[in-house]
């Protein structure tokens, strides 16, 4: 095919994830991805991969960041529908043009290791750049949840973001002010917070971020809630108090979460509640 | 009778095929790759009281038949096979059958509902969508766990909405699909069937099967090793952990199985059912029937 060919067939595709949702549709070059260390390259999923297709949307809306009720960001997240566009958009590569595609899992593979970096193919891709706080933030959108296909079609790639969302104009004001980020302010790790760094030129340097702790407070409820609560009902000798926490609020919750896990991952949005990239889309009358 | 939305119509016979193929062309809209329609009386030769569309919904006239295609074409290639195992695909057939019974309800002004698939009790489903498939012409039975097999797209996954209205069924599919005439050949060559080599009951699989003159004589599947294989993470593979849990006296231990991998695994299969279906899909993966449909550029 024509070069043009495949700007309008790339163009199209976004164009569909568009309209279906996507707030963002980018296309990367996943030998950018190569590099990575085995298991997370993208030509041991899909073999001959020559694009990937990273979309970003379905971001808590407006209202939800703004309700008074701490449950209502707990339980809304609408990940599920990146992921049905995403395998949406799969399917229709491969059914009008003949080129597999495929969605990558969001679930995890054996020992919870991704199948894939997300966070590196989005930066590839331009759907964003790293923060630190951690997610990949778009310059417009800010956070947004992403869903990755990689497929044999040769579309042309649009490469990395020239400028990094973070840290934003503000947060270079408040670091050179107070020496901290909105970030760092509300989840400080020399205070018992996961993110900690700093600003040089600019530019984010020594970031730190305390995976273990951040995970605790994100999935309190889901899989790892589950699995504390039962272990402290399986070591519990009273049969009445094993009772009380297998009947709890804490252990019924996790399994709402779990059977949910599409609209209730996580269960802390501080570090993005405060990070002001994409604070205008979440600023409504 | 409850209550639907718009008025019900008379439906004229000569417009059935019409209505009923407008109907098809609305599943298909919603994402599904094929529909067919099963007469809801056809169901009273194979199952037992309980088991067919009248029980679920009085007066149930018609079901239609949603299929969809489960892994993209990449997936089946990926030469990670721990993909498959978590191979998230949309369960856009149940999604297509639930607007198909939307759609009928308030254009047509008949009941209708998805059909209830999931075993309530026991491991028999209320209605099966592997008969509601045969019976709407969409494929045959296999000798590969029985699983229904259509003739262009091989496996596909269903879902039914059923309804009152009274549409034009589809005929049964004349032919098997299983054996494929390359599976015959095989058989003859070597006793067996891609199918039955990739898993051969008598050598720690699940499948066998006997072909005379091209067609299955007898067949046989074991289906509780198949179910443990197939389907180690999940409901299942978590029941069996939490019982092994309660029969372990040492906290340590308990701890360890509690954080291990495969327990991780299991409950993630649960969270994100979507994305985990099944952990193994061998005798499909070597199954010619759609075979070329799977291979792209």
């Amino acid at each position: 095919m024509e070069e043009l060919d495949w700007l309008s067939i790339k163009s199209g595709l976004l164009d569909m994830a568009r309209k279906r949702g996507a707030e963002v549709a980018r296309v990367g070059d996943p030998a950018l991805l190569e590099d990575a260390e085995p298991g997370l390259r993208p030509s041991e999923l899909l073999a001959n991969v020559k694009s990937m297709i990273v979309l970003g949307g379905a971001a808590p809306r407006a209202a939800e960041w703004e309700s008074t009720r701490v449950e209502v960001m707990e339980t809304v997240g609408t990940a599920d529908r990146m992921t049905a566009l995403g395998s949406s958009l799969a399917r229709h590569i491969e059914e009008t043009y003949g080129y597999y595609a495929m969605n990558v899992p969001t679930a995890t593979d054996q020992d919870d290791k991704a199948f894939l970096d997300f966070k590196a193919a989005a930066i590839a891709s331009g759907a964003g750049t790293a923060s630190l706080a951690g997610p990949v933030l778009d310059p417009d959108h800010g956070f947004l949840y992403l869903t990755v296909i990689l497929t044999t079609m040769p579309l042309p790639a649009d490469g990395p973001l020239e400028e990094p969302a973070c840290p934003a104009p503000q947060c270079l004001d408040m670091w050179e002010e107070k020496g901290t980020t909105p970030c760092m302010a509300v989840c400080p790790i020399d205070d018992g917070g996961c993110i900690g760094g700093e600003i040089d030129q600019g530019l984010v340097i020594k970031r730190r971020y305390d995976a273990e702790r951040c995970r605790d407070r994100v999935y309190h409820y889901w899989t790892p809630g589950y699995q504390a609560a039962l272990e402290r009902a399986l070591d519990e000798p009273d049969s009445r108090k094993r009772k009380m926490i297998l009947y709890g609020s804490f252990f019924t919750r996790t399994m709402w979460s779990i059977t949910y896990s599409g609209v209730s991952q996580g269960q802390c949005f501080e570090c993005i509640r405060a990070c002001p990239v994409g604070s205008e889309q979440r600023a409504l009358k | 009778m409850t209550a639907v939305t718009g008025d019900v119509e008379e439906t004229d016979p000569g417009d059935l095929e019409v209505i009923t193929n407008a109907i098809k062309q609305v599943g298909i809209n919603a994402g599904s790759t094929l529909v067919g329609v099963a007469a809801a009386d056809a169901f009273n030769e194979y199952v037992p009281e309980g088991h067919r569309p009248g029980d679920f919904l009085p007066g149930a006239q018609s079901v239609v038949v949603c299929a969809s295609l489960g892994p993209t074409n990449a997936a089946w290639q990926s030469p990670n096979r721990r993909l498959m195992e978590i191979t998230g695909y949309d369960f856009r057939e149940n999604v297509s059958s639930i607007v198909v019974a939307e759609y009928i309800e308030q254009n047509h002004g008949y009941l209708a509902m998805q059909a209830p698939a999931l075993p309530t009790s026991g491991q028999q489903p209320p209605l099966s969508m592997m008969l509601s498939a045969v019976l709407a012409g969409l494929g045959t039975r296999s000798i590969a766990a029985n699983i229904i097999l259509n003739p262009t797209y091989g496996i596909m996954f269903f879902a039914a909405a059923i309804t009152t209205m009274r549409l034009t069924p589809d005929h049964q599919l004349e032919e098997n699909v299983c054996p494929a005439r390359s599976c015959v050949r095989m058989y003859e060559l070597e006793g067996k069937t891609p199918c039955m080599a990739v898993c051969p009951a008598d050598e720690g699989g699940c499948l066998d099967a006997t072909i005379e003159d091209g067609q299955i004589t007898s067949s046989f599947f074991d289906r509780e090793r198949c179910s443990t294989r197939a389907m180690n993470f999940g409901i299942r593979g978590h029941i069996k952990q939490v019982e092994i849990l309660t029969g372990i006296d040492d906290a340590d231990e308990r701890r360890e199985l509690i954080y291990s991998d495969d327990f991780r695994r299991n409950m993630s299969s649960i969270g994100r059912y979507k994305e985990s279906v099944s952990q193994c899909f061998e005798c499909m993966r070597v199954c010619p029937v759609g075979r070329y449909r799977r291979k792209l550029q």
